[in-house]
């Protein structure tokens, strides 16, 4: 936990232009073992890429990511969009980058724009919208309170 | 006996047939839900997760951003925008993709996160309740408390300090420590 904050610290100090995707996902320790940021982006890239994949376990898949203290790399919101697409579900794809903006917390300026960047090529591809074309980094709609009702 | 079984009997038959919908919904209740009635709720809505805790519930939060069911239920112009969804995405308009994320969404990242005017509710009733309190402290104090004993009035307060000096009462850390007894004046 100390070493994630650790390395936020460390490369917010250091500044996240041209940061590498090492540093962006933090290293994860599981059950005293360490893994290393590279092993598990191609663990769950593998998860979201395997074949017959259903909207289910993508699900499960994705709110595990946002649960966990990183932001996911590009390579890892790749595979999310691409399995989003295989069960045909374009809803879960733009919910799925709107979470991984907001894992991006205090320092949305610098990776936000960086992360959209090695993904364009993929939304382009997708023909998935960004948050900001479809209008979703403003507030649309007002909900009624529920004492309202 | 046999009596009062023919009358819960007639009872619960009326209560059939008067509310055959709350009989039936009450019926399935019990059949393999736990008792709790979310499934129901839920209505016709697709489950497509987990969600929290593995209830047909939807919610919008932060934490558990993929709800375990879709917001909306299913109506035949989403199911026409559904079958385009099939297809390839870039043959999608902005307005098709906005209906399908609102149909598996109530809001968005950045309206369910966005401030509320609660703060605005709970300064007011902060500051009013401090008033009220106040006009009742100040109403008792002028109209409702008898006056003050004689003994508070000034000089005979300082009587009864020069009497505690004298008696030297809590000498050592206390009133008559602060007494110096030789110059007779406050150390």
């Amino acid at each position: 936990m100390l070493r994630i904050t650790a390395g936020k610290l460390g490369s917010a100090i250091r500044g996240t232009i041209g940061v590498t995707s090492s540093r962006v996902a933090a290293v994860r320790a599981l059950h005293g073992s360490e893994e290393s940021a590279e092993d598990f982006d191609k663990r769950y890239e593998k998860y979201f890429s395997r074949e017959g994949i259903d909207g289910w376990e993508i699900r499960k898949g994705m709110n595990d990511l946002l649960g966990m203290d990183l932001v996911p790399s590009p390579k890892v919101i790749e595979a999310g969009l691409r399995g989003a697409r295989r069960v045909n579900d374009i809803a879960l794809a733009i919910r799925w980058l709107e979470g991984c903006k907001d894992k991006c917390g205090d320092q949305k300026a610098t990776l936000y724009p960086y992360l959209l960047e090695k993904i364009t090529p993929t939304l382009k591809e997708l023909g998935i919208p960004t948050i900001e074309e479809l209008g979703y980094d403003k507030p649309e709609l007002a909900l009624k309170s529920v004492y309202d009702l | 006996m046999s009596v009062m079984r023919a009358l819960g009997l007639r009872l619960h038959n009326q209560f059939q047939q008067v509310l055959p919908q709350r009989g039936a919904v009450m019926a399935m209740m019990r059949r393999g839900t736990h008792h709790d009635g979310t499934r129901l709720m839920s209505g016709d809505r697709e489950v497509v997760g987990y969600g929290v805790n593995g209830n047909p519930i939807y919610i919008d939060c932060v934490e558990f951003p993929f709800p375990a069911i879709r917001y909306r239920e299913v109506t035949p112009e989403l199911c026409a925008v559904r079958e385009k969804e099939l297809g390839d995405w870039k043959a999608l308009s902005i307005q098709d993709k906005k209906l399908l994320y609102r149909h598996s969404f109530c809001q968005t990242y950045a309206e369910f996160q966005h401030f509320t005017p609660d703060w605005k509710l709970v300064i007011g009733v902060g500051f009013w309740s401090a008033a009220i309190g106040l006009l009742i402290s100040l109403s008792y104090y002028f109209k409702l408390y008898d006056p003050v004993p004689e003994t508070y009035a000034e000089d005979r307060r300082q009587a009864q300090l020069r009497r505690i000096i004298q008696l030297q009462m809590n000498p050592i850390t206390g009133l008559s420590s602060k007494w110096c007894y030789h110059t007779n004046k406050w150390k």
